[in-house]
């Protein structure tokens, strides 16, 4: 998947996304709140097919579909076991993360986010890699990580998602 | 004058329903707002205490939309950020000089083949140059062009083009306002004026630190008492240096988009600068005398043609040159060339200083074809590309795009 993101300015926000299919995609985040998503025609990608506009609340709801939160899809239940409070994700880490191109002991994970990072899949590697805290992160690596589920989030948002 | 706030008030009702009927129709409401000025006014019945000519209350409209001309230069200077127009890129910078560059030189040549004065030759040329941002915006998001490939480079296109109406109407002022006929003193006050502008440039880099100080007013009352203050000051002084005064606003606005309180300011200055604007574009309208349009209609007619083509001209090469498609650069041209409040700023500066009155009339009937075929002709740009692309047979190229998609 592929974002470009660029300024509107007096408008707002635009992310251009190409999708694996070759879809395209762009969502513009309005200065007043409002989010638009248009879909492009995969096969001329200037004609808008259609779009959506949503008001703040719309598309953070919508945020939280998409994300998940609601209702897990049963291709993915496998990937999300729960042992109690304790689950098992899977975060592919993106460009810019404060995570990236330091090693797992540096960051001490298990330590200052009480989350254990039990596998890492390299970005161009098929296999799967059991990491020692000598991995390095790099952007676009899968981490699977367990942990509560609130941890793993802050796991997340400190250091696996990118800042800008 | 007991019935001074009732004129006010009629003029306000007339502004109000203009402005809903403008909405309703999907328009911009500068057009509107105009023509409502044009019909009422010295010529128009009074019925009982609604007096329609607002002979009384000329001064007082006339002052509010001098406000309004303050709030929104103060507004581009709050929104103009050199910073963002460096990070913006090449082909923004490659892009707005075309286009200025052209529509420049054509307003140019035809003030001259038109038998103009020097000085309204310059404004002419200036105010066919400068874009509506407020159309241009609000179409784009109308009819949901948003998300196009174009979009950036109009809008990047629009800001440089505020940045070159910032430096057109300082110069002009400058000369304008200058009372000198000799070229040495219209050099010392052209001089002057661009000083003033480093003056207030040099400001808004050394003094921000000291002005986020300054400014770091936690009641939102004292916060904008404080900044009107210092607005209509400042204005008022530019004048006083033969800067015209909505040059003041825009310098200062400058300077306060480089402080932390930009935002604040923004915020707190938007209804304002909706209000008085609204009510300067009727009070523009108010000043022409309908029966002097005809005068002006072939003249307005000319410019806002040569207008469509160089914008039309213009928009393609920019978008060719930024690697854009023929589709994508024909909405370039169709999309900016929307004319509206910076144009009436522009003939009102020169009709401020005393130039041929038929620039008032000429700028009304300009904008008000151009705010409104601007917007339809942005609307209709799939038939307009289409029949061009007949042609000049630019389809050669989409269709081999359109193979090569699937065999991804």
């Amino acid at each position: 998947m592929n974002i470009r993101e660029s300024e509107l300015p007096g408008i707002g926000y635009k992310f251009e996304i190409i999708t694996k299919n070759q879809d395209k995609l762009v969502i513009v985040i309005h200065d007043d709140g409002r989010r638009e998503i248009y879909h492009f025609d995969a096969a001329d990608y200037e004609e808008v097919v259609s779009n959506v506009t949503l008001n703040d609340e719309e598309a953070r709801q919508i945020a939280g579909i998409l994300g998940g939160m609601s209702y897990k899809p049963k291709a993915l239940e496998t990937v999300d076991f729960a042992f109690d409070d304790i689950i098992i994700e899977w975060y592919q880490v993106e460009p810019n993360a404060p995570a990236v191109n330091q090693t797992i002991g540096e960051l001490d994970i298990r330590n200052n986010y009480s989350v254990t990072v039990i596998a890492i899949k390299k970005k161009n590697e098929k296999k799967t890699n059991y990491p020692g805290p000598d991995t390095v992160i790099e952007t676009g690596d899968t981490l699977v990580v367990s942990g509560e589920r609130h941890q793993i989030k802050n796991l997340i948002n400190r250091l696996l998602c990118g800042k800008g | 004058m007991n019935h001074l706030v009732l004129e006010v008030g009629t003029a306000l009702v007339l502004v109000a329903v203009g402005s809903i009927i403008a909405n309703k129709l999907k328009f911009s409401i500068i057009p509107f707002l105009i023509v409502l000025g044009m019909i009422v006014g010295p010529h128009a019945p009074s019925f009982g205490i609604i007096d329609l000519t607002f002979i009384e209350s000329d001064e007082i409209i006339h002052f509010l939309g001098r406000i309004g001309v303050l709030f929104l230069l103060f507004y581009l200077g709050l929104e103009f950020s050199v910073g963002k127009l460096m990070k913006s890129g090449k082909n923004i910078v490659v892009g707005g000089s075309i286009y200025v560059a052209i529509n420049f030189v054509l307003g140019l040549a035809y003030g001259f083949l038109t038998g103009m004065e020097w000085m309204e030759i310059l404004i002419i040329a200036g105010l066919v140059s400068v874009s509506s941002s407020a159309i241009v915006a609000k179409v784009l998001v109308d009819l949901k062009r948003t998300a196009n490939p174009e979009t950036e480079l109009i809008l990047g296109i629009i800001l440089f083009d505020d940045i070159f109406l910032a430096l057109f109407l300082t110069t002009m002022s400058g000369i304008l306002l200058a009372g000198s006929t000799s070229v040495l003193g219209i050099i010392t006050s052209v001089l002057i004026s661009v000083g003033y502008m480093l003056l207030f440039f040099i400001i808004a880099r050394k003094g921000a630190p000291l002005l986020n100080k300054w400014l770091n007013i936690k009641s939102d009352e004292i916060f904008i008492i404080v900044i009107f203050a210092i607005l209509f000051f400042v204005a008022g002084f530019s004048e006083t240096l033969h800067v015209a005064e909505a040059i003041g606003a825009l310098l200062l606005g400058l300077v306060f988009s480089e402080t932390e309180h930009r935002d604040r300011i923004e915020h707190l200055v938007v209804p304002f600068r909706d209000f008085f604007g609204a009510v300067f574009f009727f009070s523009f309208g108010l000043s022409i005398d309908p029966s002097t349009l005809v005068d002006a209609i072939w003249l307005a007619l000319g410019a806002a043609a040569i207008t469509i083509i160089g914008n039309f001209v213009a928009g393609l090469i920019s978008g060719r040159r930024a690697g854009l498609s023929h589709k994508a650069s024909t909405n370039i041209g169709l999309t900016i060339m929307a004319r509206g409040e910076f144009s009436i700023i522009v003939a009102n500066l020169g009709i401020t200083a005393g130039l041929n009155s038929i620039l008032t009339p000429f700028t009304a009937l300009y904008v008000l074809i151009l705010a409104i075929a601007g917007p339809l002709l942005t609307k209709e740009s799939k038939p307009i590309y289409k029949f061009l692309n007949k042609i000049f047979k630019w389809s050669m190229e989409r269709e081999k795009k359109k193979i090569e998609v699937p065999g991804n």
